[in-house]
């Protein structure tokens, strides 16, 4: 991910969409937010979306520990599947809540942008992990 | 109680744990990790101090008007939020030995914190101070420390956690049990029947 190529053109692209989404939530509940690349601005609030704030971390996590789990192909594959939905489902909450946040309750968003989102991401992924593992079990003997 | 409230709680002890706990905990790390940093240093010029919720970095071969480089030294220790929102999982955790589990899960997690902290300012030395950084660190120590850092604050503070709590907090019933088959239990054994031969 901190390689450069990688993170020009997959990492960054992926961020600006995401920051484009958010940008069209933020702008359906009244937030005159305008996207540019991976920066969200307003005129009482800007946030840019930077590694780290992309999900992408909490991705990579749980396709490495899917990936080290004996489990069918096809399994991990759904499992990959549906967590990185999830994920970026969640992801997205935290962007525009942050950036509510940030425009509206400036005193909480360092507490929310660096604890509370972080780690509910981390936790969210873990979950999905430990739910998948103990739902598939031992069945991975011919993966 | 059920599983998803449990977490909550979990994770909201570890948000007040560490939000509020923080100020104080940074002077126990730096108390700590200055002796480990200054174990590779000859002389021994650095010197932590914590400012609320930041480590500020001092050496005594600073110029006494330069400004201090520093750290934020919550980021560093924000998983413990994580270890106690996956702690809360365990059913009677309050008994059964549960606390010292914790307890040690805690302890463990503390000395990692200690490591980061080493590993953080290394990676600040190492690229973070122009000349000085380029006259005193070649180009694998550079990547090392600061390879070393950025995988902790991705991946490693997390995965500590995560391995902490599966080590050490979690609940004896295997995570991998296929379904309908009862993972191993607590408490006393029974004791087990001669299996029959015919």
């Amino acid at each position: 991910m901190a390689v450069k190529p990688a993170n020009d053109h997959v990492i960054v692209p992926f961020t600006e969409r995401i920051v484009g989404v958010s940008t069209a939530v933020l702008r359906a509940v009244g937030e005159p937010a305008v996207a540019s690349g991976t920066r969200i601005t307003s005129p009482s609030f800007a946030v840019d979306v930077k590694n780290g704030c992309n999900g992408v971390e909490a991705m990579l996590i749980l396709l490495a520990a899917v990936l080290a789990f004996p489990a069918p192909w096809r399994s991990r594959l759904a499992a990959l599947a549906a967590g990185a939905l999830v994920i970026q489902v969640l992801n997205l909450v935290r962007v525009v809540s942050l950036f509510w946040l940030g425009a509206h309750h400036r005193e909480v968003f360092d507490l929310f942008h660096t604890a509370v989102w972080q780690t509910l991401l981390i936790l969210t992924a873990v979950g999905l992990f430990v739910l998948w593992s103990r739902r598939v079990g031992g069945r991975g003997a011919r993966a | 109680m059920g599983l998803a409230p449990r977490v909550a709680a979990g994770f909201l002890a570890g948000l007040l744990l560490w939000w509020t706990g923080t100020p104080a905990y940074n002077r126990l790390l730096v108390a700590a990790s200055e002796p480990a940093l200054r174990l590779s240093e000859r002389p021994a010029a650095t010197r932590l101090y914590a400012e609320e919720r930041r480590i500020v970095v001092d050496r005594a071969d600073f110029a006494s008007r330069s400004e201090r480089p520093s750290l934020p030294g919550d980021d560093l220790t924000l998983n413990v939020i994580l270890l106690l929102a996956l702690s809360a999982t365990r059913r009677r955790l309050f008994r059964d030995r549960g606390v010292l589990h914790l307890l040690a899960a805690l302890g463990a997690l503390g000395l990692t914190h200690v490591a980061a902290v080493v590993v953080a300012v290394k990676a600040l030395y190492a690229t973070q101070l122009g000349s000085w950084s380029a006259a005193h660190y070649g180009a694998v120590s550079r990547n090392l420390w600061v390879g070393a850092a950025h995988f902790y604050r991705v991946a490693g503070c997390w995965a500590v956690a995560f391995v902490l709590w599966w080590a050490v907090v979690r609940p004896g019933v295997s995570a991998a049990s296929p379904p309908g088959r009862p993972g191993r239990r607590r408490g006393p054994r029974r004791a087990s029947r001669p299996r029959e031969r015919g």
